[in-house]
């Protein structure tokens, strides 16, 4: 069992040392059972730290937001940042690193490891109470999750409740950590791309009516874009107002600049913004699921990621984000890649 | 009597190999269907995915990329590159139900001015069954 007290002994140490500068960490939200992340940057604050089946969130997306608050100081402060993962979450570390986007020595990894279980799918938990309330979720000793709600405390199976990328998950405790809590005993994962295939045995045309059906909805309110740690580009190629349009910009400059996308969420123009994300997030994607999480609309994003991940894995042989010293997967090839599609 | 349904392909073709190819096919005054728009690109491994969906969006009912075989290509490896991301792309338009004959690659050299007449001959019958490509194009 990963042990929330180990978790902020270790905080509470590195602040009051001053090793970090923050950690950014899960806190109780305040409806009171919903975990959101917190930043602490007192030893004292360290109580406020919990790890329970809410903590769905990839918090490694605001190590973005760190590098460019760096940017713009004039006196950063270079202390590494402390972090707390979980085994999804330590995957999208390992894929910034091999993209240098961040530096090994800014960073104190605290990770917990998710064991049995993982986190919950609030939808199938809202469900499962039938409407009421829930008041506070935590792990059980045997892999379920306890539900305490309305005067009742309820053990409910993981399966039940766990939301479906976790159940597809092949990295239930963090792949990189300074400091661990929770065991490291492998979980077998009997279909790790279930969902993919179930998605691939669909005829073209299935799947055509099944996506368009899908992104019809999409508001294009980048939701999804601004929750992923992966996008963190200065300049979105979907944003056409954003390229670089400085104080000397003409407007004949303006006028002629290309638009790949237009910005009105008309199908044609919300297919060339999500295959624009997938592909950009092929090889990179580690399935946090906040896409698809954050997104209003619920459109299953993560069929769309997760098909290159698969595709990787079984074109090339690569696994996302578990080897920091490989390079990424388009910024290499081997000589005997397959090209058995080519003419 | 209705007209037979012309498809419009957008072909991406390397400067130093493809695109000298498809001259030769002209100089050399070999037939092929019209129906291709050729774009010199300087590498098939500078063919961002983007271009191929944007061609798509704007009403191309096929896309051809074209580069140096394996081992030719004038920066080394570009066209390695290219072969490992264009693939994903493929795989991924076929994910989302496009029709895969729709999206092709293929290696032509500059020496190959008859193979690229057998590569649009061959792209524009696959095409021709299938009809407009209407899926992704935008409308208006």
């Amino acid at each position: 069992m990963a042990k929330i007290e180990e978790l902020r002994e270790e905080a509470r140490r590195l602040l009051r040392d001053g090793k970090v500068k923050y950690i950014i960490g899960y806190g109780t939200g305040r409806d009171g059972w919903r975990a959101v992340p917190i930043f602490i940057r007192q030893p004292e604050e360290a109580d406020r730290l919990i790890w329970n089946p809410t903590c769905v969130h990839n918090l490694s997306r605001f190590l973005a937001d760190e590098k460019r608050r760096q940017a713009r100081e004039k006196k950063p402060d270079r202390r590494p940042v402390g972090i707390v993962v979980k085994g999804c979450d330590s995957r999208a570390i390992v894929v910034l690193l091999q993209e240098k986007f961040i530096r090994r020595d800014d960073l104190v990894v605290l990770g917990v490891s998710c064991e049995k279980t993982g986190v919950i799918d609030e939808d199938k938990l809202t469900d499962k109470l039938k409407g009421k309330k829930p008041e506070k979720i935590e792990f059980g000793d045997q892999g379920e999750f306890i539900v305490a709600a309305g005067n009742e405390k309820i053990a409910v199976s993981a399966g039940e409740l766990l939301a479906e990328r976790c159940r597809e998950c092949r990295a239930n405790f963090p792949v990189i950590y300074d400091f661990l809590t929770g065991e490291k005993s492998p979980r077998p994962v009997e279909r790790p791309f279930g969902s993919i295939e179930r998605m691939e045995a669909l005829s073209s045309e299935e799947r055509w009516a099944f996506w368009k059906n899908e992104l019809e909805k999409c508001i294009r309110c980048y939701a999804c874009r601004s929750v992923c740690p992966m996008c963190y580009c200065d300049e979105c190629v979907v944003d056409s107002i954003s390229l670089a349009v400085t104080a000397d910009t003409t407007a004949e400059e303006k006028a002629q600049k290309i638009k790949w996308v237009q910005k009105s969420p008309e199908i044609s123009e919300n297919f060339v913004y999500h295959l624009v994300r997938a592909i950009h997030l092929g090889g990179r994607c580690i399935d946090c699921g906040e896409c698809e999480r954050a997104c209003p609309l619920e459109i299953p994003l993560r069929f769309l990621n997760k098909k290159l991940e698969k595709e990787a894995k079984e074109l090339f042989g690569y696994e996302v984000g578990f080897d920091v010293s490989q390079p990424p997967l388009i910024s290499c090839f081997r000589d005997d890649d397959p090209g058995d599609f080519i003419r | 009597m209705t007209e037979e349904f012309e498809p419009r392909i957008v072909a991406f073709l390397c400067k130093w190999c493809s695109s000298a190819g498809s001259d030769l096919a002209g100089v050399s005054r070999l037939e092929y269907p019209p129906n291709v728009v050729p774009i010199q690109v300087m590498c098939s491994g500078s063919i961002s995915p983007l271009y191929i969906f944007s061609a798509f969006n704007k009403g191309a009912d096929g896309v051809l990329v074209s580069g140096c075989h394996p081992g030719d290509c004038h920066y080394t490896k570009g066209n390695y590159y290219a072969r490992r991301r264009l693939n994903l792309v493929k795989k991924l338009l076929e994910y989302i139900g496009l029709e895969p004959e729709r999206f092709q690659m293929s290696w032509v050299s500059a020496a190959e001015g008859q193979k690229y007449t057998q590569v649009i001959k061959q792209f524009v019958e696959e095409l021709k069954p299938l009809g407009p490509q209407t899926k992704l194009r935008r409308n208006g």
